[in-house]
């Protein structure tokens, strides 16, 4: 579901990962065994998230003939996507895996995940269709969605206080907050562009209207740089050029200790930020709240998501039908959900799970919020995503990163930025034969 | 993939082996003592070399379906090389790694010379412990000692003037960069040339003092022009080394928005493969790196070896 320290863990483990991928051989894939009915399945699982362990624990101690053995991978997001890829072709990944929804189009255009119709036939009785929309592409489904990620504002509401601030419930106002808190002590910033995580620009996109691909058909369309981004980028670049928002990435070491010191006093994030929050900055527990982000237009609610993941199971693995199994009783089971909610801090996507009593506790870290998840719910009520994620997200991704970090590091412009990724991306696509206009 | 074994595998064809005097007559042995060598060059980097080459000729074909559904390998010519070749960032990348190598490789070797001269000056004192200090940051990995100079570098934990100097600005990331990669190799080329002054005959030096030479005349007059093939060898070494350069950029680069992910060559060859899953693409810029790395060294390798010659006259 989260995401933690992509970029360190990324930068920690790269070498380690070329490493890992060159001795694919030695990783641990599905153990063959004939289906028997009285033999016992085991199955292995990559998932980073802190706590999985009891919740795959519980599932072992209930299904004997099913044990789930859980594998933390080396690195999150895109450096486990590439991994699967390439493992993919010495046929040696795990059954199950994490696969966060915008890295899902992806894995299937890359053969590493299954249709699971087979498997999972009544998906549709437990999700929205919106939460279905992630993981069902042409009538085909490919995982079971575990949680939604709606993006929030967190703030420092002792800092806000100080200054007679109100968390800002348009963008305008936030630019004239950000405008004031760094007039106030110029140290300080109401937020940072983040041009290391370009899922969390998407999601602010996606609130404003964008719609990032469309296919109709078999056709895709690309609109990365339509009117909707622009107005998104011209918007941070203002902030920026105007020295009110800090540029440093997320999650990098500069980050976390402005993080920590008071130096931010906001950030742009979403519902799991709680879970990273006690690892990132520790020392500012209980004093950080969260709301609502901000509008573009007064009382609009529309929100985009950052993150949020489903489980799949691969086209290595030997026993799908039990795997789909695992997958379904975790992330669609009220007692798979609970279990993900008490120790993953999970939102769950399973309309149900929603109103689960298990939500009744904030996270640990949002301990003065207590209807913290209340407001999730209301949030997540008004998620708006884009019709699908592109085939090589990554090509867009590894585009947005070194674009928008070149233009803040030159002072260049965001628009621009914004165009070398989009042509990156359509000329990404033809080359792999993709029908596309952009 | 390829390219970093390959690479090691030309020093090793460029360091090795004097011309041979006397012909060896008919003996099992010394094919048996070069097998194990032969053997995990075939399987470690000539096998791998082959099979990016292979790669490098290929693409993946989309046909039919939303995502791709039905996919081919196809034999593309030499279409990811025409790709290499004609995109601007792979020279911008290559010139990036130039810049660091016209940094770094003097300074290298220059504080190497240095240092290995200070060390074995007769009024040197603490020399084993100077000489285990310099050495000590080689054994510190690449990774993480990139990791502690982000750490000396950035503005928030900065010792050393962060907060004033901006480290990672479009000129000083270069020196940044350098930096930490000169740092990392100086050690060892000390010890290097160290041990090529150590092993120059004393009577040498009790000549030259006799003759009334200081110690600062003995080292540049006798020291440097005795050691120059050592010199020659470690300047090799640091060429070699700055074409590789991988590891400190891209462990500096989630720190900061000044590196890019294809900010030197073989990071872009790891992203190509590894972050934008195109191996082919990937496999054919590494292949290209191979071949300059190859022609770069033997091209250093000739004018080392003419210098040597030139002033060993």
């Amino acid at each position: 579901m989260t995401r933690f320290g992509k970029r360190r863990a990324a930068a920690a483990v790269g070498m380690a990962a070329m490493a890992v991928t060159a001795l694919a051989a030695c990783s641990s894939g599905s153990s063959p065994s004939s289906g028997s009915a009285n033999q016992v399945v085991h199955l292995t699982f990559t998932n980073w998230d802190n706590g999985m362990q009891a919740v795959v624990n519980a599932w072992n101690k209930e299904n004997p003939k099913i044990q789930v053995k859980l594998i933390k991978p080396a690195g999150t997001g895109y450096t486990l996507y590439n991994k699967l890829i390439t493992d993919n072709s010495a046929g040696t990944n795990p059954d199950v895996s994490e696969i966060e929804y915008q890295a899902l189009p992806e894995m299937i255009s890359n053969h590493v995940v299954i249709s699971l119709n087979k498997y999972v036939p009544n998906l549709a009785k437990t999700y929205s269709q919106a939460a279905l929309g992630q993981v069902e592409f042409q009538g085909k489904i490919y995982g079971v969605p575990q949680n939604i990620c709606p993006m929030v504002f967190y703030y420092r509401k002792d800092i806000f206080q100080r200054l007679g601030l109100k968390p800002p419930t348009t963008w305008a106002q936030y630019a004239a907050d950000a405008v004031k808190i760094h007039k106030a002590d110029p140290k300080e910033y109401l937020g940072n562009f983040d041009a290391g995580d370009p899922e969390w620009f998407a999601g602010l996109a996606e609130q404003a209207g964008a719609n990032w691909w469309t296919t109709s058909g078999d056709k895709w369309t690309v609109g990365i740089d339509d009117s909707a981004t622009q107005k998104v980028a011209s918007y941070w670049e203002g902030l920026v050029n105007k020295g009110v928002i800090s540029p440093e990435p997320s999650f990098s070491t500069q980050w976390d200790t402005d993080m920590n010191n008071g130096t931010l006093v906001g950030w742009i994030s979403a519902q799991w930020a709680p879970d990273q929050l006690p690892a990132l900055a520790a020392s500012t527990a209980g004093k950080w709240e969260a709301a609502p982000l901000p509008a573009w237009t007064a009382g609009d609610s529309t929100v985009g998501t950052w993150g949020g993941e489903s489980e799949v199971v691969t086209s290595d693995s030997k026993h799908p039908a039990q795997a789909a199994k695992f997958v379904k009783w975790m992330n669609s089971s009220e007692q798979g959900l609970n279990l993900l909610i008490k120790n993953v801090n999970v939102f769950p996507a399973a309309t149900f799970a929603q109103s689960l009593p298990a939500l009744n506790t904030p996270p640990s870290f949002m301990s003065d919020q207590p209807d913290f998840y209340g407001l999730m719910r209301s949030i997540a009520k008004h998620v708006r995503n884009f019709q699908i994620w592109g085939p090589n997200a990554s090509v867009t991704f590894d585009s947005y990163s070194d674009a928008f970090a070149a233009a803040l590091q030159n002072h260049t412009s965001f628009g621009q930025a914004l165009t070398t990724v989009q042509n990156a991306t359509v000329s990404g696509m033809q080359k792999s034969g993709f029908t596309v206009s952009g | 993939m390829a390219i970093v074994p390959a690479a090691s595998a030309v020093q090793a064809g460029a360091a090795g082996g004097p011309p041979r005097r006397r012909k060896i007559r008919s003996s099992k042995l010394p094919v048996l003592l070069v097998a194990p060598a032969l053997v995990l060059l075939a399987l470690f980097t000539l096998a791998p070399a082959i099979y990016a080459l292979v790669l490098s000729l290929q693409k993946v074909q989309v046909s039919g379906g939303l995502l791709g559904t039905t996919t081919h390998q196809v034999f593309a010519g030499i279409s990811n090389y025409t790709a290499t070749f004609t995109d601007p960032e792979f020279w911008a990348s290559l010139g990036r790694m130039l810049i660091i190598a016209v940094i770094g490789v003097p300074a290298t070797v220059i504080m190497a010379t240095l240092f290995a001269l200070c060390l074995d000056a007769n009024k040197a004192r603490l020399t084993t412990f100077s000489r285990l200090a310099i050495f000590l940051p080689y054994a510190v990995p690449g990774v993480i000692a990139s990791l502690l100079w982000g750490f000396l570098y950035l503005p928030a934990t900065s010792p050393i003037g962060g907060q004033d100097i901006n480290y990672f600005g479009n000129r000083a990331i270069f020196f940044t960069v350098a930096n930490v990669a000169v740092w990392g190799v100086v050690g060892f080329n000390t010890v290097v040339i160290y041990t090529a002054l150590r092993a120059v005959p004393a009577d040498i030096y009790q000549a030259a003092q006799i003759d009334g030479a200081g110690e600062l005349k003995i080292a540049l007059r006798i020291k440097l022009p005795l050691i120059a093939p050592a010199v020659a060898m470690i300047s090799l070494f640091s060429v070699i080394g700055a074409l590789q350069l991988f590891n400190e950029p891209t462990a500096l680069r989630p720190l900061a928005n000044a590196i890019s992910s294809t900010w030197v060559p073989l990071m872009r060859v790891y992203t190509d493969a590894f972050v934008t899953n195109n191996i082919y693409g990937g496999a054919a810029s590494a292949f290209t790196l191979l071949v300059m790395t190859v022609a770069a060294t033997v091209l250093v390798g000739v004018a080392a070896n003419r210098l040597i010659r030139r002033s060993s006259r």
